[in-house]
């Protein structure tokens, strides 16, 4: 019993950590070393490139001021409104686009001309029409969020097992119950991933539009920084934005499956 | 009567080609958003809250025609030699990466993760940091959608190096191909295809990170063209300009969509999101 379990501590465990910790470490270790060496081979001065030590010395002097957690709640509040938004109303149309025949025919031509002018081309628009408030944001990150929805919806809806709507019509659902109750649910594994790529869409959407014209957010703080040649704190921006992102697409990771199992 | 059990020859569903059917439905809807959008313009022409001005579809239209007959091909030009080159490196720099990754073990499982953890910082995170190396010229924005490419194909080309099937593998063997036989014919091929397909992916990616490079290093270019007309409160032009971006974006997407189909029938991938 003993030597089994001993086993199966050096046959299983032991490569697993070897292969999922150790050799991830020491590639991270070669990334490092490489910065270092650049800078001492080059002889970079900080505003080029700092160190990785004096880097993450500034995100963690950056984690202890009112003032970065400021420009990080900014950011998530843009974002969070602008993606409820956009998802509620992506669903909606896609799902009205998949359901209806005359109506996907009808909508397409504007759906695919818009789409295809990049949220990031609204930002100057945004900016004209709602200056640097935050409700030019919300409405850029829903617009990126909606059109990603959409088609994901509509593709999701389309699709549905044929066989699913036969059964649904024939217990005699009328076309708003099938919709809401068949149609809905078995599209919801697509529409999950598609919610997850959209946040992803959104969260650089938020950050690019603080490039522009911003009074307060992660975007604004990276390029205020970028201007003053505070390389290293441009970095950490960037890390804090990589950070943030990676947290909001886990979140809604873990939102759609608990919705999926709640199903 | 016999006759009544006749297949009565009522009204077909079908009258209509459904072809012209979807025609005719997809330009009513665009003349229901051209009418609802000149209506807007006409209620909001005498202050709207906080759209303080929207120009009508015509002013658009008239000043993107003034656009063209000037300036548009010299910025169009530039900002697709930016993106032709930066996807052009991005690509290729993914390619090759990702067969060192996907088919070394050892590199894979030390490297991957460090790409994976790259990832997650888009290309546009990298704006200000590359105005700072590389200014406000051609290879900043070079720079950054070669990253937003690379950042996409990457996933595809480890996937498509490890995706060569176990039999093929074998029967190459069988056949006494040696190692670079076998890797010519049959993991570069299948590399490169999905390479392809990242790339056709991708595009979206590099062309928004052109946008963003444009609108923040403005010197020429549409994005630089997009930033000079917001700062002079030309709203038509501003318009203008974005239907540029959308149509150039539609028409990059449909040329790879089609030479897709033609160079790998058998791959029906649908269209992916950018990521």
């Amino acid at each position: 019993m003993k030597r089994s379990v001993h086993l199966v501590a050096k046959r299983v465990l032991l490569p697993l950590v070897a292969h999922r910790v150790l050799l991830p470490l020491v590639g991270v270790a070669c990334v490092l070393a490489a910065w270092e060496a650049t800078l001492i081979v080059y002889r970079l001065p900080a505003i080029v490139l700092p160190s990785p030590w004096s880097v993450a010395a500034t995100l963690a002097e950056l984690a202890g001021t009112a003032a970065f957690w400021r420009d990080v709640g900014v950011s998530l509040y843009e974002f969070i409104a602008g993606y409820t938004l956009g998802v509620v109303l992506g669903v909606a149309i896609g799902m009205l686009i998949g359901e209806s025949r005359h109506f996907r025919m009808a909508a397409t031509p504007v759906v695919e001309l818009l789409r295809f002018i990049v949220p990031f081309a609204w930002i100057p628009l945004t900016i004209l029409w709602f200056g640097t408030s935050y409700t030019g944001k919300i409405l850029l990150v829903a617009y990126a969020v909606f059109f990603v929805m959409v088609v994901s919806t509509a593709r999701a809806v389309i699709h549905v097992e044929p066989t699913l709507s036969r059964v649904g019509t024939m217990l005699g659902m009328g076309p708003w119950r099938l919709a809401w109750q068949v149609h809905l649910r078995a599209a919801a594994p697509m529409l999950a991933s598609a919610a997850r790529a959209a946040a992803a869409i959104g969260w650089i959407a938020v950050v690019a539009a603080e490039y522009i014209g911003a009074s307060a957010g992660l975007g604004l703080m990276i390029t205020n920084a970028a201007t003053s040649l505070a390389t290293p704190v441009v970095i950490a921006g960037m890390i804090a934005i990589g950070i943030v992102g990676a947290g909001v697409s886990a979140c809604i990771g873990l939102l759609s499956r608990a919705w999926l199992d709640y199903r | 009567m016999a006759t009544t059990l006749q297949p009565v020859a009522t009204a077909s569903p079908r009258r209509f080609p459904p072809r012209a059917v979807a025609w005719v439905l997809g330009a009513a809807g665009g003349a229901v958003a051209i009418a609802a959008w000149t209506l807007l313009s006409h209620l909001l022409a005498h202050g709207g809250g906080v759209i303080n001005r929207l120009p009508g579809p015509l002013s658009v239209v008239r000043e993107l025609i003034r656009y063209a007959g000037t300036d548009l091909a010299k910025d169009l030009a530039f900002s697709l030699r930016v993106f032709a080159i930066g996807w052009l490196i991005g690509a290729a720099a993914a390619a090759v990466t990702g067969l060192l990754l996907g088919r070394s073990r050892w590199l894979g499982k030390v490297f991957l993760p460090v790409v994976e953890a790259i990832r997650p910082v888009s290309s546009i995170a990298w704006v200000p940091l590359s105005i700072v190396w590389f200014g406000f010229g051609l290879t900043s924005k070079v720079f950054l959608v070669g990253l937003a490419v690379f950042l996409v194909v990457i996933v595809y080309a480890v996937d498509g190096s490890r995706r060569v099937p176990a039999d093929l593998e074998r029967t190459a063997t069988m056949l006494g191909m040696n190692g670079w036989q076998r890797f010519r014919s049959l993991v570069l091929p299948g590399t490169l295809a999905e390479v392809l397909i990242g790339s056709r992916v991708a595009l979206m990616a590099g062309w928004g990170t052109v946008i963003v490079a444009e609108l923040v290093a403005a010197d020429s270019g549409l994005g630089a063209h997009l930033i000079s007309v917001e700062q002079s409160y030309d709203v038509p032009a501003v318009i203008a300009t974005m239907l540029c971006f959308g149509v150039t974006g539609w028409l990059m997407n449909g040329a790879f969509s089609f030479a897709e189909r033609r160079l790998m029938p058998w791959r029906h991938d649908g269209e992916t999101h950018d990521r």
